[in-house]
């Protein structure tokens, strides 16, 4: 019986870890595929584990997280511990108030602390980067130390300390030879909390960090545009260097005490400091940026460009380039307006109109662009910036179908977007999520404009929407549609042209088109901030994107359509040849580019969007 | 005893500074009128106003039902597990729990799309189901798919305060319920489930604090449609940009959070008195 029973125990411990490894187990063989789907394994190699070795990027994130992690748990740990104690000798009043405050940071959304502490840090004019966000972590982190730490303490008989204190033991070592081995446990339960919730955090590091300190999750969030296996082969390390360590640290004691080995305290504590002074150097080297050379800072959307170009360029102008990356473009503008500053920014049409309109932006001095000979004339002059005073044009393209074309039948798309209310397709279609995509889609297939202010229009527009939500059970996926649709988890997708381009690369399968009743055609462009310091630097930076070769490279890595002649032309006629969501349908009168709206009619559209993904 | 009171000024002082004046920045905005700039202040309750409408209200509901749904999956599997892990000599103890907890040291987001290419369509599980001849499972965006990765990520936190409570538990009591002639489970319910009710207690409240605000598993697994608190007070702040909006809704959660746990608070004085 009792056999049978520890059997039965053991069975469900394997089976509750084999629920928590799966997905690692998972991410760590596809980081030895060969291609860089995540779904089909197409053959071994080793690969994506030399690209890792070669990325700075993700090395340096490495580091920033191992050390913040490390030095908020140990300081999170002593606060959070020295508090549980101290809260228990106070009184009521003070401690219930401690504690609800305590709670803030637990029970807050992460994003609402991470603005709360954004909103901070811009107030005191404290300079973004990696200071800030250990003390953000420091701030997330304590919390979770106290509420482990407080009932152990809770628990305790405080009786035994004062006994301790009564042989005469200073109340330093009633502290450290009492109280803190009756609770250990407690202590050892916060600092794991601690340091997991450190290693992992993304939204707090993101929104509070700055000049360019990037931990891991920063790095992950921005790749899953465009899904990459060396971050796989990261996790793969770092659960190979995890098992090493505990495998060590169970081993090495056993060992120490045959050879007859004991208090290791002084060790312990040589230990401790050496790991200390470490870190301490690593932070001193990784937040000074080193002030000889020029420093020019740009923002740029996620996965949107070549970055062997920066290193070129930062070679070529003997200068650093601190590059940052958002994922939306009021992403970008929430950093930009809560005081954070760029010399270059990255962003689209609509939000370039918004940016001139609240004086963000200088204008261009087009003599120190020389190379913006090698532009297309089409791109140019467009509604969001008429005469290209204030941006010069780094992508473009349209907003489309892509589908698969062993699915879909070739007349239903004739029907343009309502294709995308065809009851045949049924629960095979993804959806854009953003609500000016979706209202686009909708009121191009009434026949509108997209950028309509008539409220009659938008309601229809809306019932369209709801319509199609309640007939069609579409999915509103974000940039995970790329990876989606590669693996062809479904037939119809409404996807930039870039990433159409990208996926038809990798899925032959399928195919792009933009419907006859018009889309939106778009423009990224490339600007330069009102209190951008390296003006002249920040103009050779736009000038050398638009050099020939740094463009053809760019749009090669990318996919998305180049607006320099040249580059154009030969992803035409080479890599992209017959991908026909390369070359934007500009021709159909019945295009449009997103214009600026009043914050009214934006919120309209947000309410509303909300409510169609809500019903 | 005096002596320890102390203790607690510094982190008085930091709470103070990192925690109760970015709430009261946050606050400032819930309170205020349209714009980024909080110098302008035009006190106004339309934030609040707009929330009672029918469609928020859902939201908030499909929150809690998937909070409360995952914290009482998470308890009736982690439980037990905590259970098992407390019952085997120290050293394996402290193995298991970093085993539980190393699975959180990766990434997050990477763990989510490790579930992504398990669930898909065209995705790992059918594509053995395929291979053995069986027909399609459809398992992402759906409810089962969003408490999956749920639970995958936050069971640990569940876990984690049980076994705490339950490893420091005195081994004789059990011993002495079983002198005394009680039966497994008598001894458990009696003895061990009450000693371990603090620890039950921590992991209920992080867990549900986790599930009911997490943004980032409901979008990939259960797709835009999704729609939880903590993606409309994310969009208010990331795609919308109204944070007045977004404030008033992350204060209403918290009202909403702290009443809950107060009422926990109250159960668990209860269970202290009896």
């Amino acid at each position: 019986m009792k056999k049978k029973k520890s059997f039965f125990n053991r069975f469900y411990v394997v089976l509750c870890l084999a629920f928590f490894y799966l997905p690692i187990l998972v991410t760590m063989i596809f980081s030895f595929n060969s291609s860089k789907s995540l779904t089909r394994f197409s053959g071994f190699s080793l690969r994506w584990y030399s690209e890792l070795l070669n990325n700075v990027e993700v090395v340096k994130a490495v580091y920033v997280s191992v050390s913040i992690a490390i030095i908020a748990t140990i300081v999170s740990t002593v606060l959070g511990t020295i508090t549980a104690i101290g809260l228990s000798r106070n009184r009521k009043v003070v401690r219930e108030l401690i504690l609800n405050v305590n709670e803030i940071p637990i029970l807050n959304p992460e994003i609402v602390t991470a603005i709360g502490l954004m909103l901070l840090f811009s107030s005191i004019g404290m300079r973004k980067g990696y200071i800030t966000m250990l003390l953000a972590h420091i701030t997330f982190c304590t919390p979770y130390v106290i509420t482990s730490v407080y009932p152990k303490v809770r628990s305790l008989d405080p009786n035994l300390a004062n006994a301790a204190m009564d042989l005469g033991a200073t109340p330093y070592q009633a502290l450290v030879k009492i109280v803190v081995p009756m609770i250990k446990e407690g202590i050892f339960a916060g600092a794991l909390l601690a340091f997991t919730m450190s290693f992992d955090d993304f939204v707090i590091s993101y929104f509070v960090t700055g000049n360019g300190t990037k931990n891991i999750s920063i790095v992950v969030y921005n790749m899953t545009k465009r899904i990459n296996p060396t971050i796989n082969a990261l996790s793969t390390i770092v659960i190979l260097v995890i098992i090493v360590v505990l495998v060590a640290a169970n081993i090495v004691p056993d060992m120490m005490k045959k050879r007859g080995f004991s208090g290791t305290t002084r060790k312990e504590k040589a230990v401790v400091l050496v790991l200390v002074v470490v870190l301490l150097a690593g932070l001193i080297q990784c937040g000074s940026v080193s002030r000889q050379q020029k420093v020019l800072k740009v923002y740029n959307a996620g996965e949107y460009i070549d970055l062997s170009l920066l290193e070129q360029f930062e070679e070529e102008y003997n200068c650093t380039v601190i590059y940052e990356t958002f994922e939306s473009n009021e992403m970008m503008y929430t950093k930009l307006s809560s005081g954070e500053s760029y010399d270059v920014l990255v962003p689209s049409d609509y939000m370039i109109e918004r940016l001139i309109k609240e004086e963000y932006l200088q204008h261009l001095d087009w003599d120190m662009i020389p190379n913006s000979e090698n532009l297309m004339e089409e791109v140019m002059d467009q509604s969001y910036d008429p005469g290209n005073r204030y941006s010069c044009p780094y992508f473009w393209g349209t907003v489309g179908i892509l589908y698969d074309k062993t699915v879909v039948d070739p007349e239903d798309l004739e029907d343009g977007w309502e294709l995308l209310r065809n009851p045949k397709y049924k629960g095979k279609i993804y959806m854009y999520d953003s609500e000016r995509d979706s209202f686009m889609i909708a009121l191009k297939a009434l026949g509108y404009s997209m950028n309509t202010t008539d409220e009659n229009e938008i309601q229809e527009a809306y019932e369209w929407l709801i319509s199609q939500r309640d007939t069609m059970d579409p999915i509103y996926a974000g940039d995970d549609v790329i990876d989606n649709m590669i693996s062809g988890n479904k037939a119809i997708a409404v996807v930039y042209s870039g990433d159409a381009s990208y996926i038809i690369s990798e899925n032959e399968d399928m195919d792009y088109f933009t419907p006859q009743q018009g889309t939106n055609v778009w423009y990224d462009a490339m600007l330069i901030t009102k209190d951008c310091n390296e003006v002249d630097l920040a103009h050779d930076f736009i000038n050398f994107m638009l050099r020939e070769d740094c463009a053809l490279a760019n749009t090669e890595e990318v996919g998305y359509t180049s607006p320099v002649q040249s580059a154009f032309d030969e992803m035409k006629e080479g890599t992209y040849e017959g991908v026909s969501s390369y070359i934007p349908e500009i021709d159909n009168p019945k295009n449009e580019i997103f214009a600026y709206q009043t914050p009214k009619i934006k919120q309209k559209y947000a309410e509303l969007w909300t409510k169609v993904k809500a019903q | 005893m005096k002596q320890f009171r102390h203790l607690i000024k510094p982190y008085a002082i930091w709470a103070a500074v990192m925690i109760v004046i970015p709430i009261i920045l946050i606050a400032l905005y819930a309170f205020t009128e349209e714009g980024n700039s909080v110098l302008t202040f035009a006190f106004t309750f339309e934030n609040f106003k707009k929330f009672a409408e029918a469609t928020y209200v859902n939201v908030i509901l499909k929150s809690f039902r998937l909070g409360i749904l995952t914290t009482l999956i998470c308890l009736g599997l982690g439980y037990p597990l905590a259970f098992i892990i407390s019952r085997f000599e120290e050293k394996t103890q402290n193995t298991l729990i970093l085993m539980v907890t190393i699975p959180m040291w990766i990434n997050l987001l990477l763990r989510t799309y490790a579930w992504m290419n398990i669930l898909a369509d065209n995705g790992i599980i059918n594509q053995i189901l395929g291979s053995l001849g069986l027909g399609q499972l459809s398992m992402m965006y759906t409810d089962f798919s969003v408490i999956i990765g749920l639970i995958c990520n936050f069971m640990p936190f569940m876990i984690i305060p049980i076994h705490t409570s339950l490893s420091k538990m005195d081994k004789s009591l059990i011993e002495a319920a079983y002198d005394l002639g009680a039966d497994p489970v008598q001894t458990f319910w009696k003895v061990t489930w009450p000693l371990s009710i603090p620890g039950v207690l921590n992991g209920i409240m992080m867990v549900f604090l986790l599930s009911v605000s997490t943004f980032v598993i409901p979008k990939l697994l259960g797709g835009g449609q999704y729609m939880l608190i903590g993606n409309l007070i994310e969009s208010q702040f990331i795609s919308v940009g109204d944070w007045n909006f977004g404030s008033a809704i992350s204060l209403i959660l918290m009202v909403i959070i702290l009443i809950s746990m107060g009422l926990m608070k109250k159960i668990d004085k209860q269970e202290d008195k009896e």
